[in-house]
C-alpha cells in the first residue's frame, strides 16, 4: 500500500507555495467578479442536510457521495452535512437574507470549499463562482456567459469554447416522450455519458418523437442554425419546448456577440436536479484532452424549493485549483 | 498469529438465524460441534477441515467483523449488509452469494390510514428505525423533502404514531404492533459475505468450497428503489402542547427492578408486571400514559418532549450525552437499583497494572498501531478513548453479546460488570472504572408547567423517597 501520509483520503494540504498560487487565482477572480458587482459571501461549511435531499436539488446519485452526520445537538435526528454545493448554500443564504428584508435582487460570489466521496481523487474540491438572484432569464444568461468569458480571458485563457445546453428542453423531450419523471434524471445522466442507447430506446418506442430525439441527443449544434432546426423538428410534437428553444437562442446570441465558439448539445450538468433553464460548461482542449474550466446555468425554482421566496436564478462556479494550472 | 498463518476465520449468526445456517452447513460437511446446538460457546473448530475457525456474533455485527478484515468469511442478514454497504458502498465488503435462508423484510409503517405522500406534504416527517443508512437511502429516493431520524436501539415499530410518523422495521414486527404498511424497503435475505483483501491475498479455499456449496437463494432481496414521490415542502402544523402526563417505562433488565422500584413507591401499572408486560399498562389515571419502551431509547426521547418521566439507567443516559451533551435530559432521581460499575476491560493476562501501561505494551513494536475498543455503548468508547490519550484507535459497536471479543478481536472492552465474577470466568479484568450505574429517574431538563409539572415533582418525590427509604 502506497504511503499516503498521515492526511485523510482525499485531503490535501496546501503549502506556502500552493497558497501562494492559490490567493493569487482566488485575488485575480474576485478582482473580476467584484469589478462586474458580484460581492462576496461566505457561507458555513456545515449546512442542514434536508437543504439537499429535496427533489429539485442534488439527485439521489449525487446524495450518496456527500459527508452527512449527527452533529453534537443533532439528537432530534436532523443530520448535518458539510457543504457538498456551493449553489444551494448561496441560495439558502439569498433565501434567509430576503427574510430578513434584503434585496431581492443579488449579486454574490464566493470561494468555499465543497466536500464529495470520490474513490480516488480530491474529497474537498475549492470552488470559485457567482450566483446572480432576482434576475430574468435573457439577461441573467447573457450576463453570466459574457462574465465567465471575459474572467477567463483575463486569466489568459482564450482558447476555450461553451458547451450549451437547456434542462428544461431535455426534460420536455423526455417527459413527450412519455418518461417518468423519476426516470428523467437518470436518463439525463445516461445521456451525458454518451450513451445514445437511452435515446435510441424512446425514439423507437416514440415513433413521432424520433427525429426530436435523435437532433437533440445525436447531432452537436455550432450555430444559431441549430437551434432552428431543432424548433423545426420539435415545436410540432413538444409545444413545451418553444420557451427553452427562445432561451437557448438568446444565450447563443451573446456568445457570439463575446465572440466565442460554442457547441449546443442536449446536457451538460450531471446530478444537479435545480438547473431549470440553460445550462452551460467552458472547455478546453479536444477529445480525452478536454477539460471543464467553469460550468452553471439558471436555476429558477431552487430557492423555493429550500423553502425560501421564489426568485430567478443563474450562476456559475469552478475549480479555483483547475484554473490555477491554466492560468497565465 | 500474523494474517497469513492465521486460520480462516468464519463470521456465524446466532439468535433467529442459528438453526436455518446452523442446519444448511452441516448439511454442506461443515459442521461444528455445538453450534447447531446452541452451545454457549463462541469459538469452534470445524470438523474434519484443518485450519478453519468458526465464531459466533449477533447478526448485525458481522458484516462489521468482515468489513474490518478480523474476519475472512460470514454469513449474515442482507439488511444488516445493506445497512453497512448502503452508506460505505467502497468498503471492503464482499457479497458472495444469496443462501436459501428467509431473512426479514424492513417495511415503511405508520398508523392505519396514513399515507407517504399526505405526511411528507404536510411538513416534518419523523421516522424511528434501528437501520439509519437504510432509511436514509429509501427516503433519498422517495424524495421526502425534510425528515429526521430517530435511530433507535430495537422496537422501532412501537414509534408511531404519537412519537414518530413513521417506522422502518420488519414486516412481522410492524404486524404485530398494528401499524399500517406504506411500502417496503428492503426485501430481506441471508449472504455469504468474504473481507475483499482477505479474498485477494490469502487462501480461504478449504471453507470457500463448502460454503460455495450452500444452496443458492432464487431472488436476492436487497433494498427496494422506490417510485419518488412527487409533493413538495411543506410547512410543519404547530403541534399543540400535550396535556396528558406521559411516563415510559423499560422492558428486558431493568423490567423487574422497575416494577419493585415502583411498587416500593406504591406504584402499580397493570399490565406492567416483573416478567410480561403490554405496550401501554394502565396507570388507573386518564390523564396518565404509561408505555413500554427499551430504556436505551429513553433519553432521546424524553429530549424530544415524548415524555415527562422515564426509567431508565445512569449508563444509557450518560452514553446518550456523550454523543449529544446539548440534548435537553437529565437525571432526576437515583433508584439505587441495578447497581454496576461500566469501564474499560482488557485481558488479564496482560502483565500492566494501569492503561498507559497497556498501550505502551499494545504498542512496543509498533508506534502505530491502531487499539481496538469494542462496546455496545459506542459513544462512551469513542470518549474514553479520546480522553485516555489512547491515539489511533478503532471502535468497533456491538450489539450486545460481548464475549470472546477480548483479546482476539479487540484490545480493550467497554462494559458493565456487577461482581466481577464473569470477567474473571472470562480471564478479563477491568482496568479502569468510568462510572457507576444504577436504575434512575430521568426527565427533560426543563419542567413541565401546570398539572405535568406538578405531577412530575410528586412521582419524583414518592420514587425518591421509597429508594431512600429502602437503602
Amino acid at each position: 500500500m502506497p504511503d499516503r501520509g498521515l492526511h485523510s483520503p482525499g485531503m490535501r494540504d496546501f503549502g506556502p507555495e500552493e497558497m501562494r498560487r492559490f490567493r493569487g487565482i482566488e485575488r485575480r477572480f474576485l478582482d473580476a467578479v467584484e469589478g462586474a458587482g458580484y460581492l462576496e459571501i461566505r457561507t458555513p461549511t456545515i449546512e442542514p442536510l434536508h437543504l439537499f435531499t429535496a427533489a429539485g436539488t442534488l439527485s439521489p446519485q449525487a446524495l450518496e457521495r456527500v459527508y452527512s452526520f449527527l452533529d453534537w445537538d443533532g439528537w432530534s435526528g436532523e443530520r448535518v452535512v458539510l457543504r457538498p454545493d456551493a449553489t444551494v448554500a448561496a441560495a439558502r443564504w439569498y433565501a434567509d437574507a430576503v427574510r430578513a428584508g434584503g434585496a431581492s435582487t443579488a449579486r454574490v460570489a464566493y470561494v468555499a470549499p465543497v466536500y464529495r466521496f470520490a474513490v480516488d481523487g480530491d474529497r474537498e474540491v475549492w470552488q470559485c463562482g457567482v450566483e446572480l438572484f432576482g434576475s430574468a432569464t435573457a439577461e441573467g444568461d447573457a450576463e453570466l456567459l459574457t462574465l465567465a468569458s471575459t474572467f477567463l480571458r483575463g486569466l489568459g485563457v482564450s482558447d476555450f469554447t461553451v458547451d450549451l445546453a437547456h434542462a428544461g428542453l431535455v426534460r420536455a423531450a423526455f417527459a413527450a416522450a412519455g418518461l417518468p419523471a423519476a426516470q428523467q434524471v437518470e436518463a439525463y445522466d445516461l445521456m451525458l455519458e454518451g450513451d445514445s442507447g437511452v435515446t435510441e430506446r424512446l425514439a423507437q418506442a416514440h415513433p413521432d418523437q424520433a427525429a426530436s430525439l435523435r437532433l437533440l441527443a445525436g447531432v452537436d449544434g455550432a450555430s444559431a442554425g441549430y437551434i432552428q432546426n431543432l424548433r423545426a423538428a420539435m415545436l410540432a410534437t413538444v409545444p413545451a419546448a418553444a420557451g427553452p428553444l427562445d432561451d437557448l437562442a438568446r444565450a447563443a446570441a451573446a456568445l457570439d456577440g463575446a465572440g466565442v465558439s460554442y457547441r449546443v448539445l442536449a446536457a451538460t450538468a450531471r446530478n444537479f436536479e435545480y438547473y431549470s433553464g440553460v445550462t452551460f460548461r467552458f472547455r478546453q482542449g479536444a477529445g480525452t484532452e478536454a477539460r471543464t474550466l467553469l460550468g452553471g446555468g439558471r436555476y429558477d425554482g431552487l430557492t423555493q424549493t429550500l423553502g425560501g421566496a421564489a426568485a430567478p436564478a443563474c450562476g456559475w462556479g469552478a475549480d479555483l485549483l483547475r484554473l490555477a494550472k491554466v492560468a497565465s | 498469529m500474523s494474517a497469513s498463518t492465521r486460520p480462516v476465520r468464519v463470521a456465524v449468526p446466532r439468535g433467529d438465524l442459528r438453526t436455518p445456517v446452523g442446519e444448511r452447513l452441516a448439511a454442506a460437511g461443515f459442521r461444528a460441534q455445538g453450534y447447531l446446538e446452541g452451545s454457549r460457546t463462541y469459538r469452534f473448530d470445524v470438523d474434519g477441515i484443518e485450519g478453519v475457525q468458526l465464531r459466533v456474533f449477533s447478526d448485525q455485527d458481522i458484516p462489521i467483523q468482515v468489513a474490518l478484515g478480523q474476519y475472512d468469511l460470514g454469513i449474515a442478514s442482507g439488511t444488516w449488509i445493506d445497512e453497512l454497504l448502503v452508506r460505505y458502498r467502497h468498503d471492503s465488503v464482499v457479497p458472495l452469494r444469496p443462501l436459501d435462508i428467509e431473512g426479514e423484510t424492513l417495511v415503511i409503517a405508520g398508523a392505519p390510514g396514513a399515507s407517504l405522500a399526505g405526511l411528507a406534504g404536510a411538513g416534518v416527517v419523523r421516522v424511528a428505525t434501528q437501520y439509519p443508512q437504510i432509511a436514509h437511502h429509501y427516503l433519498t429516493r422517495q424524495r421526502v423533502p425534510d425528515y429526521r431520524l430517530y435511530e433507535v436501539w430495537a422496537q422501532a415499530e412501537a414509534w408511531p404514531p404519537r412519537d414518530a410518523e413513521l417506522a422502518i422495521a420488519s414486516a412481522a414486527a410492524v404486524a404485530k404492533e398494528g401499524l399500517g404498511v406504506l411500502g417496503t424497503v428492503h426485501r430481506g435475505g441471508v449472504w455469504l459475505i468474504a473481507n475483499r483483501e482477505a479474498l485477494a491475498t490469502r487462501d480461504l479455499s478449504a471453507a470457500l468450497r463448502p460454503l460455495l456449496s450452500l444452496a443458492r437463494a432464487t431472488a436476492e432481496g436487497g433494498l427496494v428503489d422506490p417510485t419518488p414521490l412527487a409533493v413538495t415542502r411543506g410547512t410543519s402544523q404547530v403541534v399543540p402542547a400535550r396535556e396528558r402526563f406521559r411516563i415510559a417505562v423499560p422492558d428486558g433488565h431493568a423490567q423487574r427492578h422497575t416494577v419493585a422500584a415502583l411498587a416500593d413507591a406504591g406504584i402499580a401499572f397493570p399490565g406492567y408486571e416483573a416478567a410480561s408486560s403490554v405496550r401501554y399498562p394502565e396507570s388507573g389515571d386518564p390523564e396518565v400514559e404509561v408505555k413500554v419502551m427499551r430504556p436505551q431509547d429513553m433519553p432521546r426521547a424524553v429530549a424530544l418532549g415524548h415524555f415527562d418521566l422515564a426509567i431508565s439507567g445512569r449508563d444509557w443516559l450518560r452514553a446518550f450525552l456523550a454523543t449529544f451533551p446539548a440534548a435537553p435530559v437529565t437525571e432526576l432521581c437515583d433508584l439505587k437499583r441495578s447497581k454496576y460499575q461500566m469501564g474499560a476491560v482488557i485481558s488479564d493476562d496482560l502483565p500492566v497494572e494501569s492503561i498507559e501501561e497497556a498501550i505502551a505494551l499494545w504498542r512496543r513494536d509498533d508506534p502505530e498501531f491502531p487499539i481496538r475498543v469494542a462496546s455496545e455503548y459506542a459513544s462512551l468508547a469513542d470518549e474514553y478513548a479520546r480522553t485516555r490519550h489512547l491515539g489511533r484507535y478503532r471502535v468497533i459497536p456491538i450489539s450486545g453479546a460481548s464475549e470472546g471479543f477480548v483479546p482476539e478481536d479487540a484490545e480493550i472492552l467497554i462494559e458493565g460488570t456487577e461482581t466481577g465474577t464473569t470477567l474473571r470466568a472470562n480471564r478479563l479484568r477491568m482496568i479502569d472504572v468510568i462510572m457507576e450505574s444504577t436504575n434512575c429517574v430521568i426527565g427533560h431538563a426543563v419542567a413541565p408547567d401546570g398539572a405535568r409539572g406538578a405531577r412530575r415533582a410528586e412521582y419524583v418525590e414518592r420514587l425518591r423517597a421509597a429508594a431512600e427509604a429502602a437503602v
